[in-house]
């Protein structure tokens, strides 16, 4: 089933958490909403669950008007940030419970529902502790359960509120492959929230980027991390230089270095100026200034040598620090040493006027 | 995102029905029987009101209930935290026992601690006749009334101390010993000040319940005018006389003081909340 | 229990004092009112717990509790689903009303509603045209008990309740559970030992209520007397013995109550749900 959430705005009191959002998953399709906390995100996940009613906007379902729907006629699969498991329940009473609910007419046999609870359980590898209560789980075996209650009454949709939040850094990381790969086999639309870059890029089909309750972009996970539309996204995708500029006609002057300015800043504006950003990975250093590069002198201030890259921190004469990573190779190539002057150059960069840049804000 | 108090969703049902059922079930039982109470005490008239509530014998009334609350609502303060302070840190055979029956006087109807208490301590009883020799006399005084107010005050200093006795952090205490303060220092210093806004708590409460108590006092008093009546008493002999209005202005003066006095104990609590 | 630095003469001298204390003010009476009872011998113990108007006493009490400890049942649980649950303003008051019958002197109690359906009250009058009596009757009783046992429950379940928050409850919408199902198997299992705990409190009191019920009750010997106005009555016209006797029952429903209470603490313990108030 697909949803669209057309200009939704929520505030809470004198709080707006959502400033008519309008955002598309389509079906079958894994999408993360992500941003920092205070984003709206959670707020949008709850709005699409039925939890939380909206003050304007629609949400459809299949191209059918939802947003009058309570909750439980919603038909969809919830998984809260703490799980909310029904602490007075074993596993298997919290898998069946969606089941036991319905109404008589609807409501499948004890033996199908026996069933259905055990397939469940194999589902998330927990088969063998439908009698343990929630307290006696593991953090990671309580989410599974979560999940597999969620999906116990064949929602159409499924959503997850910080689904990997409250875990440490190890079972996450296995938890969102085997998510991944649950999503694949199963195969039904997903929503996740999470405030954490690395795992929307990683376990998404398609992510939507949230800042102070409106959507800052929305692609898969190669568009957004290639191609961010706003500083905010650059920023917000990982860690990141910034210089800046002065733009004169159509033209961007970087240090001695003059590049085109991209096309939504030309038009001769007298802008006050241009940021570019610039990612560690993306500079490149030598004791030779290169040819056809923006580049900068800058003193080397720290080397940080362990790790699958090599760390180095520099500043500009200017006093401006800068994050370079350098593959081992170069570095020992280059012999580079703490307190020694080289060329930063910029391999690859973004450029976003001041002005936009000022609406990124955090940054 | 996710501010806390915002998130008590609207998804639940059945707000408009419990909410709805609460007034309905609180204004029939409590508020508009209370109103009418005033109401009634205002049809009387201002100086009806105001001759009986300064009566002489109603205001003798007022300072032996006040007066004999005051008396034991303190020595609840230092017994109870006494017992308190036993009961959380030193082990003795029976304690579970004694931690229990700490309630009794929560448990016991007040009507058969008045009766226990009067034949305890009048002239023949086994407290009384030891009393009797030492010219002290128990039953049917002041002093009578005071010993059944601490009988039913007593565990509202003990609960409301203890909590806050065994949360007092141990570590506090040798930090204070590590620098040389004397167990007693460590008592006046450290320890006390954490436990004063629950005694202050434990004593209104324990004051508040003795105000209006009749049933554990009005069989020890004897009910002698001007010597040992209680307030809550004259409502009652004003009724037995159908001076409904005299009862009415008494009781309206005891809902004030209530009042005022719930006032206090919510702040007292608010307080010790933060 | 913590290890503490206290002298040896410290500990043994308050220990003594509180232990003493103690003995003479609650093991005490408690000893004596089952003495008094049985001065006169188990003959005469039995005679006065069988007499007509003791166990008219007995019936009414159990009436008088059987309506109002279901009543204030219902109304704790509602209260605390709408206060625990959702959020409105005013909140604060209410809960604070909910708490007004403590603070309130039992004869208090029982003069309002004297005051409303007495002969002199405001309805007193139309009752008396149709033939009715609440106060000196039944209905009064049952009223005044009602309002002193009034917050009981409630308040033992609106910070439960609130502690516990409303995710699961939300799940369990959201899982496709009606209102009533979302109350009986998820919140009720919740919150069944502090349930439990407000019903114990609440009949204790309703069982053993004077000073309110004697306002309202007229004394009518075999008609309008419950245990504890039945004991005064005995008492008061010397037949110690034999208000002892009844006497001794509060005493036992006071001592099954407090090893309930403590039954009920232990299990909550257990299963983890923590009680709101332990008195």
């Amino acid at each position: 089933m697909s949803i669209e959430v057309q200009k939704i705005t929520k505030t809470f009191g004198d709080f707006t958490a959502l400033k008519d959002v309008t955002i598309k998953v389509p079906s079958g399709q894994l999408v993360a909403l992500l941003g920092p906390s205070g984003s709206g995100k959670t707020t949008l996940l709850r709005i699409i669950a039925g939890l939380e009613v909206p003050d304007s906007g629609t949400v459809l379902f299949d191209g059918a008007d939802a947003t009058s729907r309570s909750a439980r006629e919603r038909q969809v699969g919830f998984v809260f940030q703490h799980y909310a498991l029904f602490r007075n329940m074993s596993v298997f009473e919290n898998v069946a419970f969606g089941m036991r609910v319905k109404p008589k007419s609807e409501r499948p046999t004890k033996q199908a529902i026996n069933d259905r609870v055990h397939e469940l359980l194999r589902l998330v590898q927990l088969e063998r502790l439908g009698d343990r209560q929630p307290a006696q789980l593991s953090g990671g075996q309580r989410q599974r359960v979560a999940l597999a209650r969620a999906l116990a009454v064949q929602p159409k949709v499924l959503l997850l509120d910080e689904p990997f939040g409250a875990l440490d850094a190890k079972v996450r990381q296995e938890l969102r492959r085997w998510l991944r790969r649950l999503h694949d086999e199963i195969g039904i639309t997903s929503v996740f929230v999470t405030h954490d870059q690395d795992e929307a890029l990683e376990v998404a089909d398609r992510v939507v980027i949230l800042h102070d309750g409106r959507v800052e972009q929305e692609g898969t996970p190669e568009e957004v991390y290639e191609h961010p539309a706003s500083p905010f996204v650059y920023n917000f995708l990982g860690n990141v230089n910034l210089f800046h500029g002065r733009v004169e006609g159509s033209k961007v002057h970087l240090g001695d270095f003059s590049m085109d300015a991209p096309p939504d800043m030309e038009n001769g504006q007298t802008d006050p100026g241009a940021v570019v950003y610039a990612r560690p990975h993306l500079l490149d250093l030598d004791h030779e200034p290169p040819k056809n590069r923006p580049h900068f002198k800058a003193k080397i201030v720290h080397i940080h040598p362990a790790g699958a890259v090599v760390k180095v921190e520099l500043t500009t004469d200017a006093g401006n620090p800068i994050n370079a990573e350098l593959p081992h190779e170069r570095y020992r190539g280059l012999g580079l040493q703490k307190g020694m002057t080289v060329f930063v150059s910029v391999r690859d960069m973004k450029v976003f006027s001041k002005a936009q840049s000022m609406l990124g804000g955090g940054i | 995102m996710k501010p806390k108090k915002l998130r008590k969703s609207s998804v639940l049902p059945g707000f408009g029905l419990t909410l709805g059922f609460t007034l309905a079930y609180l204004s029939l039982i409590v508020l508009i029987p209370l109103s009418a109470t005033f109401a009634k005490a205002a049809s009387g008239g201002w100086a009806h009101f105001w001759n009986t509530v300064t009566d002489p014998r109603v205001v003798a009334s007022y300072r032996l209930t006040f007066g004999a609350s005051l008396a034991a609502a303190a020595f609840n303060v230092v017994m109870g935290l006494l017992i308190a302070w036993v009961l959380v840190r030193y082990p003795f055979p029976g304690k579970r026992i004694v931690d229990a029956l700490i309630d009794l006087p929560f448990a016991l109807p007040t009507a058969v601690a008045g009766i226990t208490l009067t034949t305890l301590l009048n002239a023949h009883g086994w407290v009384g006749r030891y009393l009797e020799p030492l010219g002290i006399k128990a039953a049917f005084t002041p002093l009578g009334i005071v010993i059944a107010l601490i009988f039913i005050g007593l565990p509202f200093v003990v609960r409301t101390v203890e909590p806050v006795l065994q949360n007092v952090d141990a570590e506090v205490e040798q930090a204070a010993a590590s620098l040389g303060a004397g167990r007693f220092q460590t008592f006046v210093r450290v320890i006390f000040p954490e436990l004063a806004p629950a005694l202050l708590t434990g004593f209104t409460l324990a004051f508040a319940r003795a105000i209006g108590e009749y049933g554990s006092v009005v069989f020890i008093s004897g009910n002698m005018p001007m010597r040992t009546e209680i307030t809550p008493l004259l409502i009652i002999t004003k009724l037995e006389q159908y001076d409904y209005a005299g009862a009415t202005a008494i009781g309206v003066v005891m809902l004030l003081i209530s009042f005022a006095l719930l006032l206090v104990i919510n702040f007292l609590q608010r307080r010790a909340e933060l | 229990m913590r290890s503490n630095s206290d002298p040896l003469w410290v500990r043994l001298l308050l220990t003594s004092v509180a232990l003493v204390f103690f003995g003479l003010f609650l093991l005490l009476p408690l000893v004596a009112v089952f003495t008094e009872a049985l001065r006169k011998g188990l003959g005469t113990y039995f005679a006065a717990l069988a007499e007509p108007e003791a166990l008219s006493a007995v019936w009414l009490t159990l009436l008088a509790a059987g309506i109002a400890v279901p009543l204030n049942l219902v109304f704790g649980v509602a209260a605390a689903w709408a206060i625990a649950k959702f959020d409105f303003p005013g909140k604060q008051v209410l809960i604070t009303l909910i708490d007004l019958p403590f603070s309130v002197s039992p004869v208090v109690s029982g003069l309002i509603y004297v005051l409303i359906f007495g002969l002199q009250g405001w309805f007193g009058p139309w009752l008396a045209e149709h033939n009715l009596k609440v106060i000196f009757a039944v209905p009064g009783i049952v009223l005044a008990t009602i309002f002193v046992t009034f917050p009981f429950v409630a308040r033992e379940l609106i910070p439960l309740m609130q502690a516990q928050g409303t995710e699961e409850e939300q799940a369990a919408r959201v899982l496709g559970a009606r209102g009533w199902q979302i109350f009986s198997r998820v919140t009720l299992p919740n919150i069944k030992w502090g349930l439990l705990y407000g019903v114990i409190l609440c009949n204790a009191r309703a069982m053993g209520e004077f000073g309110a019920v004697s306002v309202v009750s007229g004394h009518i010997r075999g008609r309008t007397n419950t245990i504890p106005l039945h004991v005064e009555i005995l008492y008061n016209e010397y037949h110690a013995a034999a208000a002892f006797a009844v006497a001794s029952l509060l005493a036992i429903l006071a001592l099954v109550t407090l090893a309930a209470k403590m039954a009920v603490e232990w299990k909550a313990r257990q299963s983890g749900q923590e009680l709101a108030h332990e008195h």
